[in-house]
């Protein structure tokens, strides 16, 4: 036996109060997880490669699109490495609600500017080859079941063929994965040229480009030349790096950010009130037994950090198995959202800081009854004058 | 019984204030669970709210078949003139159809709030686009003329972002315009756009003379089926008719769904965390009146009063916190004002609304948490044993 | 140190206690000498200062004026952490409500002033071990305090009074809420821990019957002693 026994036994006994108490600090932690997994997902792609990749747009809105000689053109600008185009495709798979983000690409530089997608080599080659051919990413083709060799309509709600028609015949020459999953993998690429062949309006137009530079530290640079080279023509443009393109897209759709911290705000709120006045409570009933310890000559800082222990580990036990829980759940949830939210997960970082929020629930839940337990006075705790 | 039980009940609820700390624990942490639950419902029913104001059962939209929003539908000038003379479209007083053909591009405006760029919908209608919205009111100002570079814009738009004052000159895209009316349509989704004239859009955004869509005023709900089957049956078209409500519906079920799926799992998942939170209050409740319980059994008081008075003090507690809850939640966020991007990938302003029929549900989930906390120490305060009038 | 050189020496000790606007004095200019081995028994009305006294004499409470002495050196005026560890090096305690940790064994009870040792974890459970066996309960070592009698309770505080080995024992009404039969069993244990292993004994107590046991019995009243002296 030693002081973490009776830390132990304190605090579990009374067993069903310690269990619920438990409960409460799980179920704030494994909010805390769930919607930092999901805050992860939102603010995907504003890291890593993306901060030094550059794309450039329409100046009026990313939705208007660009003249195909841009892409000759900047690539003449001095420190562009590769240049990669794409146009969005807005298809969907048998049903219009089976909406499957996809791109038409020139494969070579789009693969070149992204190598955070990984390909086995000879797929990677099928799909460059193949001029029918479509990349699918893990997340997507898990949800739809799709394997290499497989032919598929995808059709779209923004294109018309000259015939008439919607769909585009596409052969499954490749699933790209991400190097470290960090990066979405729910969309799917396909052949530029076979796209644009086929097109009854819109030719000949792209509504992005991707830029890698030979240097990065040249990047604020590069953006300003290819603004200028554009300045003043119908279709000017307007050339940032992905991390901002990508996080100014996401501030579109309200802070969501706040909104997360307000929930997890008012859940710690929660816990912090509920646990706090227990732990008082608890203490108080026990003051008897403290004042005992004390007349054994247990110090008054030595109880102090009895009690205190007792807090943490009341929230690091509830807080670890709600942290654990987030991480399953979102693992589960990742696989069901692939298409939706990608990468739905926690982070080191996340872990971390809810480590640190047990920490701190527990300082702040255990110190007051600890100043309590501190401050017992023997006589009159043990009832006599 | 009876006199028995508000006998007890009476004694424990004045008693609640020697218990302070934890009763008000519970409240606060059922409020806070009622908190964010309305929180999300004023959230989803303001978005859905402003999104089918705009559908009118007598309003019917034509977009290309397969194109689910007006953003990636695309009507070639000839289909327009197969629409004008379609059956079951009203005329004006004039003897015209009424139907609006429109176009709507993307510009970028300046949220106030955190000034960011967002997007925003610079709608080009028809002589008659007014028409079709039935709450069309000028507020300031005059109409757009024809041909020219004016504007005029929705009052959340003047509302959510900055540089839309009366007379103020705006560079949108490539062009520079002048606002020079305020419209509102009643807090509907075409508050959240800018308006000009069709011909203006399509020449300056090169658009030739399509359109994305042709809106028709209707002569009754019913004339639907008679225009769809006109559509249906003439070779040279490819649309989908859809009346404007049904359009709206589809188009708003997405966020709406996505904030209620968020919404309720995580208000019950922290209904969960206050229950057990309302389980141990409830629990110390009991504890520290088990000898006065055991006192009022030793004088011949039953069990059953015990029990219905740890019960009420519970759901009273409950129901406290439920309506603490939603009055924070109806002055907190009422009525504010918040914006999302829509499917058309343009700005929708909505205003949050704290729904009467979603403080009830509020409350009934505080009374849920109050009765499923409560059971269990209400089912022991019946079964305190006498010997307790003993106790330490 | 023989038997009869004082452990305790009280100077000029007095207690006085404000309650309200009154102040209220226990007793005033007290003075006295406890000799080592001795077993002394302190009666007198309620009221009368007896658990007070216990307290001083136990470093729980300090006195108004006037000195404690034990072995010579002054504890009256030590911080509450000193005074914490001369309680755990020298006294043990045994209270009338046995006082006992409802979630810990008997031996987990026994064993908790060890923790304030630096004793490894096998010399505390011999200790424990003995100290059990001398109060007669080593067979109900893993039993909780609410699975003992009372007097059983009062047998392992008693074990957990002289496990660290201290040089005095106080207590306070052992047997107060003990039956007569059981009562004598305590008191002759505790007399046997006296006469056999030299533990100095201050023992409150109402009950005439009891103090008997002792070897001295001092009475206070209104703040002063009377002795009588045994036979």
């Amino acid at each position: 036996m030693n002081d973490a026994t009776l830390v132990r036994k304190n605090l579990f006994r009374k067993r069903l109060r310690a269990v619920l108490l438990m409960i409460s600090i799980l179920i704030a932690f494994l909010i805390y997880g769930m919607l930092g997994a999901m805050q992860n997902a939102f603010s995907m792609g504003t890291e890593g490669a993306a901060q030094d990749r550059l794309v450039t747009v329409n100046r009026i809105n990313f939705t208007v699109a660009l003249p195909y000689a841009y892409w000759g053109r900047i690539q003449q600008v001095e420190g562009v490495r590769t240049v990669a185009p794409a146009s969005w495709f807005g298809g969907y798979y048998q049903e219009p609600q089976n909406f499957v983000q996809s791109f038409a690409v020139d494969p070579e530089s789009y693969i070149e500017a992204y190598p955070e997608l990984v390909f086995q080599e000879d797929q990677r080659l099928a799909f460059i080859e193949g001029r029918t051919c479509a990349a699918v990413g893990q997340a997507l083709a898990t949800q739809y079941g799709w394997t290499v060799g497989e032919r598929i309509p995808l059709m779209s709600n923004i294109w018309q063929q000259q015939d008439g028609s919607q769909a585009w015949e596409l052969d499954i020459c490749a699933i790209f994965d991400d190097a470290d999953g960090t990066y979405p993998t729910n969309y799917l690429m396909l052949h530029y040229e076979y796209f644009n062949e086929s097109l009854l309006f819109g030719r000949d137009s792209f509504h992005w480009i991707a830029i890698t530079t030979e240097d990065t530290s040249q990047n604020d640079r590069i953006s300003r030349e290819i603004d200028e080279l554009f300045a003043n023509s119908p279709a000017e443009t307007s050339t940032t790096t992905e991390a901002a393109f990508n996080a100014a897209f996401m501030e579109q759709f309200g802070n969501i950010g706040l909104i997360l911290t307000w929930v997890i705000g008012a859940a710690f709120a929660t816990i912090l009130m509920i646990v706090g006045t227990t732990m008082v409570m608890a203490v108080n009933e026990r003051t008897r037994e403290i004042a005992v310890l004390k007349t054994l000559g247990f110090t008054a800082p030595r109880i102090f950090r009895m009690v205190l222990w007792e807090a943490l580990l009341l929230s690091f036990i509830g807080g670890l198995i709600g942290l654990g829980l987030a991480a399953l759940a979102a693992q589960g949830a990742s696989a069901a959202l692939a298409g939706f939210l990608p990468s739905f997960g926690l982070t080191w970082t996340n872990a971390l800081t809810a480590i640190a929020f047990m920490v701190a629930l527990g300082l702040i839940t255990g110190i007051l009854p600890a100043w309590n337990a501190m401050r017992v006075r023997i006589s009159e705790a043990l009832g006599k004058v | 019984m009876l006199k028995q039980t508000t006998a007890v009940t009476l004694l424990n609820l004045r008693s609640i204030p020697q218990r302070w700390g934890m009763s008000l624990t519970t409240v606060l942490s059922i409020a806070l669970v009622v908190g964010v639950l309305l929180g999300f419902m004023a959230m989803a029913s303001g978005f859905r709210a402003t999104v089918d104001g705009a559908g009118s059962d007598d309003v019917a939209i034509m977009l290309r078949g397969g194109a689910m929003a007006e953003m990636n539908s695309n009507i070639s000038r000839d289909e327009v003139r197969l629409l004008e003379v379609a059956p079951g479209i009203a005329a004006s007083p004039e003897g015209e159809p009424l139907i609006s053909s429109e176009l709507y591009v993307v510009a970028d405006g300046i949220r106030r709030a955190s000034q960011t760029p967002a997007n925003l919908a610079l709608r080009g209608l028809g002589l008659h686009g007014p028409d079709m919205r039935p709450q069309f009111d000028l507020v300031e100002g005059r109409m757009f003329e024809p041909g020219s570079a004016e504007l005029v814009v929705g009052e959340s738009v003047q509302r959510e972002f900055e540089g839309f004052a009366l007379g103020d000159s705006v560079r949108l895209g490539n062009n520079n315009w002048t606002v020079v009316g305020v419209f509102s349509t009643g807090g509907s989704v075409f508050d959240s756009e800018i308006w000009t004239e069709l011909g203006v859009v399509q020449n300056l955004y090169q658009r030739g003379s399509s359109v994305q869509t042709v809106r028709a005023r209707l002569t009754s709900p019913d004339a639907i089926e008679a225009l769809r089957e006109y559509v249906e049956n003439e070779p040279r078209l490819n649309l989908e008719v859809l009346s404007e409500r049904a359009y709206f519906a589809r188009s708003a079920g997405g966020t709406t769904n996505l904030i209620m799926f968020l919404g309720w799992p995580l208000a019950i998942a922290m209904a969960i965390g206050a229950l057990a939170g309302a389980w141990n209050a409830m629990y110390a409740s009991v504890d520290a009146r088990t000898r006065e319980l055991a006192t009022l059994r030793a004088i011949g008081f039953g069990g059953f009063p015990a029990f219905i008075a740890a019960m009420v003090e519970a759901i009273v507690l409950a129901f406290f916190g439920g309506l603490v809850g939603a009055v924070a939640t109806w002055i907190l966020f009422d009525g504010v004002s918040a914006s999302t991007l829509g499917s058309g990938f343009t700005q929708i302003v909505f205003a949050f609304a704290v729904t009467p029929d979603a403080v009830v549900q509020g409350v009934i989930l505080a009374m849920i948490v109050g009765f499923l906390g409560g059971f269990v120490p209400a089912m022991r305060a019946a079964r305190i044993p006498l010997l307790a009038v003993h106790a330490d | 140190m023989n038997a009869t050189s004082p452990l305790y020496e009280l100077k000029d000790l007095s207690k006085r206690y404000t309650r309200g606007k009154e102040t209220v004095t226990i007793f005033d200019a007290l003075d006295m000498t406890i000799n080592t081995g001795d077993f002394i028994a302190i009666m007198g009305p309620s009221g009368s200062g007896k658990t007070t006294l216990l307290n001083l004499l136990g470093g729980i409470d300090r006195p108004s004026s006037g000195e404690v002495l034990f072995e010579g050196q002054r504890i009256d005026n030590l911080s509450q952490g000193k005074l914490a560890k001369w309680r755990a090096a020298n006294a043990g305690f045994i209270f009338q409500f046995y006082n006992l940790m409802p979630t810990l064994t008997a031996a987990q009870n026994v064993e908790l002033p060890l923790l304030l040792t630096s004793l490894s974890g096998k010399a505390r459970k011999d200790r424990v071990k003995t100290a059990l066996e001398i109060v007669g309960m080593g067979e109900r070592a893993r039993h909780r305090p609410g699975q003992l009698s009372g007097g059983q309770q009062q047998r392992v505080a008693i074990a957990r009074a002289i496990v660290a080995d201290p040089k005095v024992l106080l207590a306070d009404e052992p047997t107060g809420d003990l039956d007569r039969t059981t009562a004598d069993e305590i008191l002759e244990t505790l007399q046997l821990l006296n006469a056999e292993m030299g533990k100095t004994i201050i023992m409150v107590t109402h009950d005439p019957a009891a103090a008997s046991h002792a070897k001295r019995e001092l009475h206070l009243n209104k703040g002063r002693f009377e002795e009588k002296g045994k036979a």
